[in-house]
């Protein structure tokens, strides 16, 4: 049976609520889950704490712009294929020479074909009962790729190249697949159409105090309430490209080794801002509007 | 069941199909249905596929499930207020109230928004009278509103539809009922919020005990989307303008093209297969190209095209700024006969044999309303722009002329046969670039 209880999050994540519940609800209509929002959100970690918090397998996909079906469920490689059946004749060649050196094929076997096929995160996922598989990125894929993935997605059954093994998973075995995308690319309608879709809201304030306590519960309070309010205002100010939970994460985590008073002061004065702002223009922005290296706690109140 | 389910989802925009249902009945089937706010999480993960979608979802829901139109603009809360379903649902509020309600609009809406909400997630207990009026116990408040486990502190609502006894077609059937009725019956009441829904006294004997509850109350979110343009789409067809010029940016993506074949490199296989003295590998080389190669063509002669230069050109300076790949642009009056300018003001020209002479990977976007007199599409003209069209094949038309005037308009009906036209709008530009990468160059 399916591990389909509901998971709320653990010690490390935060999972917001309408996030958890749409998981389980992928998990138990045995659909994958796309997941969409703003980079750094959780998309990722979502599905990698979930695997450690239950003790299950996880596969992980990290999809590139040369992704293709083929590295996802599995290939056969011809090339080793083509060396070692070739390696038999070149021995035999050595042999007949009465020659003693003998090349190795290191264990496989050209009479066995399954030998030859490498298996992608797909076909293991779908081999282990209960794992979780994580498709990373999707919207870095070629166009293609995803659909691509339909036939995968929906009938639970691959059969392996040449050697022509069958892996085949139950409906009430099905990994918990994770897709996770940041909309570089639309992705096909029928894809979407065989997900549950779920977009993070970026998290509001109070949220994203007990995230930040999740990964720093040393911090001081007061450190963190002055680095939110300073990110929210820099959320604010229209920038290019917002800054993320992750890099606030990492701001704090700068901060973490200094006294809160230092620390404060420090934020305040927006030091190490470059770790949240990552645009010429947008610095050039938060300088005119904020004036880094000014108290920048006038502004906020 | 729900039958006409899609069809007023699709009026919203939404993507609903017989799928939807199909995977809205699997769901029920599983108990992943057991309240009313378990529905509306449920069908939104269905229904909704990108964020632009969530905005329509909800109003679509209310409008379909509640019975509560929301008009544009208006907030959710006055929806609410002012919906029928609403003023049934006070006056059995306060009817089954054993003491005295003395609560604001504000807050009624809030227990309003509560129920309708309450996901099964959310119920931690069933609790009896008892416990809630302990819960409520002034004396009590400071250690209850403790926030525990980083959770919101745990609220108490006194009802809630208890489904989970009803089988699937009890359930259904009751819902498409009342649904009936509401449809129907304008004086009638509304019995899905007054017994079928939310309250659980016409159904079972949980009727006099409350449930404990977690979460952060469902209505929420509903109250945030209403009203967030992040949320509602900027409108798709509407003519490309400042508003919507990034949304034109994100389809306009489309264009790069990414692929990853791996090909047989002939030559070094053969080479590396000498040296190696006959033992022949094959040797694969990957073969990508991301190459953006654009030219612009812009018609910024006579009024009818001015006021959507400025946007065009804003459009193409974010993409190449964005981007950094090759973009071109060349004006031109009207139509094309020997020669594209290079500048805004039309001085300086170069010759169409000089821009066939370009790579033929280029991607060629007309711009213009290609509206003009019947003369001057020339021969010539209409020649050149079948050259341009044979050499870049991935050539697009778009036009900002509203679609409804296209046939009216000869010369669009001409130039409509000479290359694919769409119009200058977000939508637009995503079909175009679709149409475009469907067609591949030959190499």
């Amino acid at each position: 049976m399916a591990e389909t209880k509901h998971w709320t999050g653990s010690e490390k994540y935060l999972c917001d609520p309408d996030l958890a519940q749409a998981f389980h609800m992928a998990r138990t209509l045995g659909m994958p889950l796309l997941i969409e929002g703003e980079p750094g959100t959780g998309k990722t970690e979502l599905p990698i704490h979930y695997a450690r918090d239950r003790g299950l397998d996880l596969e992980v996909y990290p999809v590139g712009s040369k992704s293709n079906v083929e590295q996802f469920v599995a290939r056969f490689d011809h090339v080793k294929y083509l060396r070692d059946s070739q390696i038999e004749i070149l021995n035999a060649q050595r042999e007949e020479k009465g020659l003693e050196s003998r090349l190795s094929t290191g264990n496989r076997n050209p009479e066995s074909l399954i030998d030859y096929v490498v298996k992608g995160p797909a076909a293991i996922a779908y081999s282990k009962p209960n794992s979780v598989l994580l498709i990373d990125e999707i919207d870095k894929a070629p166009r293609e790729f995803p659909n691509d993935l339909l036939y995968a997605l929906s009938h639970r059954k691959f059969i392996m190249p040449e050697s022509g093994e069958v892996i085949e998973v139950s409906e009430e075995d099905m990994p918990a697949i994770v897709i996770t995308s940041n909309r570089e690319q639309e992705l096909p309608t029928a894809f979407k159409g065989r997900c549950i879709y779920h977009y993070i809201d970026f998290p509001e304030k109070d949220v994203m105090g007990k995230i930040v306590e999740k990964h720093h519960p040393d911090l001081d309070e007061k450190v963190v309430k002055v680095a939110l309010d300073v990110f929210y205002h820099l959320r604010r100010l229209g920038l290019e490209r917002s800054p993320t939970t992750r890099e606030v994460l990492n701001w704090l985590k700068y901060m973490s080794d200094k006294s809160p008073k230092e620390a404060i002061e420090k934020i305040q004065g927006l030091e190490g801002v470059g770790a949240l702002i990552k645009t010429q223009a947008d610095m050039e922005r938060v300088n005119r509007l904020i004036g880094a290296g000014d108290n920048l706690g006038t502004y906020l109140n | 069941m729900f039958s006409s389910l899609p069809a007023s989802f699709r009026k919203h925009g939404l993507k609903a199909d017989v799928r939807t249902l199909l995977i809205l009945r699997k769901a029920m089937q599983k108990g992943l249905v057991k309240t009313l706010g378990d529905l509306h999480n449920t069908l939104k993960g269905i229904v909704v596929k990108e964020p632009e979608d969530i905005g329509p979802f909800t109003k679509a829901y209310y409008e379909y499930f509640l019975a509560v139109p929301i008009a544009p603009g208006q907030t959710l809360e006055d929806a609410i207020l002012r919906s029928e379903t609403f003023q049934q649902w006070k006056t059995k509020y306060v009817d089954e109230a054993d003491i005295e309600v003395d609560l604001t609009e504000e807050d009624l809406v809030n227990t309003f928004l509560d129920q309708v909400h309450l996901t099964s997630y959310d119920i931690k207990e069933v609790v009896n009278g008892k416990e809630i009026w302990d819960k409520d116990d002034p004396d009590l408040e400071d250690k209850d509103g403790q926030e525990t486990d980083g959770q919101p502190a745990e609220r108490v609502l006194d009802k809630m539809a208890d489904y989970s006894d009803l089988s699937l077609e009890e359930l259904l059937e009751r819902m498409e009922k009342v649904r009936d009725q509401q449809r129907s019956n304008h004086s009638g009441g509304s019995h899905w919020i007054g017994t079928g829904g939310i309250s659980p006294y016409g159904h079972g004997g949980a009727a006099k005990n409350g449930l404990r509850v977690g979460g952060q109350g469902g209505g929420r979110m509903a109250r945030k989307v209403i009203g967030d343009k992040n949320y509602f789409p900027v409108d798709r067809d509407a003519l490309l303008n400042d508003n919507n010029v990034d949304a034109a940016l994100a389809s306009i993506k489309g264009v790069i093209e990414e692929s990853a074949i791996e090909k047989l490199d002939i030559p070094h296989t053969i080479k590396s297969g000498l040296k190696r003295g006959g033992l022949f590998l094959p040797e694969l080389t990957s073969e990508k190209f991301e190459e953006l190669k654009i030219i612009v063509l812009i018609d910024n002669g006579g009024y009818s095209m001015a006021p959507y230069i400025r946007s065009v050109q804003q459009l193409f300076r974010k993409m190449k700024t964005r981007f950094a790949h090759d973009l071109e642009v060349y004006y031109f009056h009207n139509t094309i006969y020997d020669r594209v300018w290079i500048d805004e003001r039309r001085s300086t020209y170069i010759s169409i044999d000089k821009l066939l002479m370009h790579n033929k990977d280029y991607r060629v976007f007309f711009i213009g309303d290609s509206a003009m007199a019947p003369y001057e599409l020339s021969p010539l003209s209409i020649r050149n722009i079948q050259a341009i069209t044979k050499k870049f094949k991935k050539t697009v038309w778009l036009n900002p002329e509203p679609l409804k005037y296209w046939p009216g308009t000869y010369t669009i009906q001409v130039m409509k046969e000479l290359v694919p036209m769409f119009p200058l709008t977000p939508h637009g530009i995503e079909r175009a670039v679709r149409e475009m990468n469907s067609r591949h160059v030959q190499r």
